[in-house]
């Protein structure tokens, strides 16, 4: 299961004298194995969003449910890959990845199956022996993603986790998530600044407003992409080119635009 | 051998013949205000040999330098964990910091004669002064560095389900480790100087004792050659502290050089 939802939800951070209300009236509902992604301008809010899923931070108003529990604290069920990466420094490559399993008690030999398929997946193999800062950031993160994923958790809370990659790797990483997405489906929290990123990946965009940070609207690309049939195409590129997506683009694009100018009004 | 060494090597020897010129050579310094080569030579072998202050040199180092490790040694097992519990634990932090304001301004010499009066001139007073002087850095800079670690590490190991053992062992003391050996150091030195003065003031063995009786004896030679042991002894610890510290932070290093690089 992995149901998320958001049930009213606001978030206050400040003092009692001077309050800022980062988040107000959030709702939302994430089903079982759907992909969301969160887009909207700097500072409106998404983070906060992600860490109460993850149980870091809590709600100063409604609720925040997990198949219908409220949620307490973080839990490996409920794997998160940080904004700035948050890895081990003093741990190799490996060790980082393989801290959450050795907690989940997997045996060894398991644990360097899983541990050898996803270095893979991701192209680390050669820097399994690497500490973090001998990596560069788009590695480092490539750590971070791994270390997630490799738990096979019932909901991933991604925070634009391909914020620091090229172009190149980041379509790489793109088109394997969405493979990764269709073969295993997991519940996912998807946080971008891309819009192209957000459309390409998600069933369903969620777009939201400058502070206070509210869900201004909500846009079902799934059937879109269903209808349309982008899944026939290997390639994200030939995807981009299609009118459905570039008509959904746009229609994203505009709605940021209309934050960015009422901010800076 | 390398550049540096050469160059350090030179000085040396260039003061040495400084030395010897105005000691023996011109007389300019009176040879009981401050000992020649040839004198400490002397010296050297005498306490060596023959033996000085109720030992010989090696029995005196041995003494010192045994303490000191003690006493080190029980300051650090103490005042890591202190350090660890304080930075944790909101509870402990305000349970324990008004203690430390209160015990920090006193200065570490400043217990010597408690101690004495209370343990006499044995070894066992000369361990606690060392452990009240070292333990307070150790505490400190443990504390300060689990305070300085970032939050979003702290949050993935709570994300990865990381047991408490587990947590304390593998994420609390490496995040904070370049601040404990910080402490450490501080530490060292710390004993070093502690128990130097408390052997200057009682004591059957060791160099300050040997530091102690010289003076006493209008024995300038013999006052350099304790001087000179204890700056040896002292850099050689400080060394092989260095040393393990490199080890245990081998990370760390990759990450000074990736953010020079
Ligand atoms: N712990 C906190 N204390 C006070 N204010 C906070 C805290 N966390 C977040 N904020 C504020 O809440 C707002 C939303 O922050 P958040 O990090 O969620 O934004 P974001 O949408 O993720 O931005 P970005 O796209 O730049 O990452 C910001 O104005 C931020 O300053
Ligand atoms: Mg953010």
């Amino acid at each position: 299961m992995g149901v998320i939802r958001f049930d009213n939800v606001g978030r206050v951070f400040g003092s009692k004298a001077k309050p800022f209300v980062a988040l107000k009236d959030i709702n939302l509902e994430v089903s079982n194995k759907e992909f969301v992604a969160i887009v909207g301008p700097s500072g409106c809010g998404k983070t906060t969003c992600l860490r109460l899923v993850a149980g870091f931070d809590f709600p100063s108003s409604g609720r925040v449910l997990v198949d219908e529990t409220e949620i307490r604290r973080p839990r490996p069920e409920r794997a998160v890959v940080f904004q700035q990466f948050a890895l081990f420094p003093w741990k190799t490559v490996y060790a980082n990845i393989e801290l959450g399993l050795r907690n989940q008690n997997v045996a060894r030999a398991e644990r360097e199956d899983r541990i050898r398929q996803i270095l893979e997946l991701m192209n680390l193999e050669p820097y399994r022996d690497h500490f973090p800062h001998q990596l560069s950031g788009g590695m480092q993160q490539r750590v971070a993603i791994a270390r997630a994923y490799v738990l096979d958790p019932e909901v991933l809370l991604m925070d634009e986790p391909f914020g620091a990659l090229d172009a190149q790797t980041r379509v790489v990483m793109q088109e394997e998530l969405v493979r990764l997405a269709r073969r295993n489906p997991r519940t996912v929290l998807f946080i971008t600044h891309a819009v192209e990123e957000a459309v390409y990946l998600a069933d369903r965009v969620a777009i939201m407003t400058r502070a206070p940070g509210r869900i201004k609207e909500v846009l079902d690309v799934r059937s879109i992409r269903e209808a349309e049939k982008w899944d026939s195409y290997e390639k994200i590129e030939d995807v981009m080119d299609l009118e459905s997506f570039v008509h959904l683009r746009t229609h994203i694009w505009r709605s940021l635009r209309e934050e960015k100018a009422a901010a800076a009004a | 051998m390398p550049r540096r060494l050469q160059i350090g090597g030179a000085t040396i020897l260039v003061l040495v013949i400084l030395w010897y010129l105005s000691t023996t050579v011109f007389g300019l310094i009176a040879p009981g205000r401050f000992p020649s080569p040839q004198a400490t030579i002397d010296a050297l072998g005498h306490v060596l040999f023959r033996g000085y202050a109720g030992g010989t040199l090696i029995e005196h180092i041995f003494n010192s330098l045994r303490l000191v490790i003690l006493g080190f040694l029980v300051a650090v097992a103490t005042g890591v964990p202190l350090g660890l519990l304080m930075g944790w634990n909101r509870t402990a932090e305000a349970l324990i910091n008004p203690v430390f304001l209160i015990i920090r301004p006193i200065p570490p010499l400043a217990w010597i004669p408690l101690a004495i009066l209370w343990l006499g001139l044995g070894d066992s007073a000369k361990i606690l002064v060392i452990w009240f002087a070292a333990f307070v850095p150790s505490v400190i800079n443990t504390y300060a560095g689990v305070r300085t670690i970032e939050k979003p590490v702290l949050e993935a190991a709570a994300m990865l389900g990381t047991p408490r053992l587990r947590f304390i062992r593998e994420v609390l003391v490496p995040a904070s480790s370049p601040m404990i050996f910080t402490g450490l150091r501080l530490s060292l030195q710390a004993s070093w100087t502690t128990l130097v003065a408390a052997e200057l003031v009682g004591a059957f063995y060791g160099l300050g004792r040997v530091l102690n009786v010289a003076q006493q004896d209008l024995y300038p030679g013999m006052i350099l050659v304790g001087m000179i042991a204890v700056a040896i002894l002292g850099w050689a610890t400080t060394k092989a502290l260095g040393k393990l510290e490199m080890r245990a932070l081998s990370w760390n290093q990759a990450a000074a050089l990736a953010g020079r690089g």
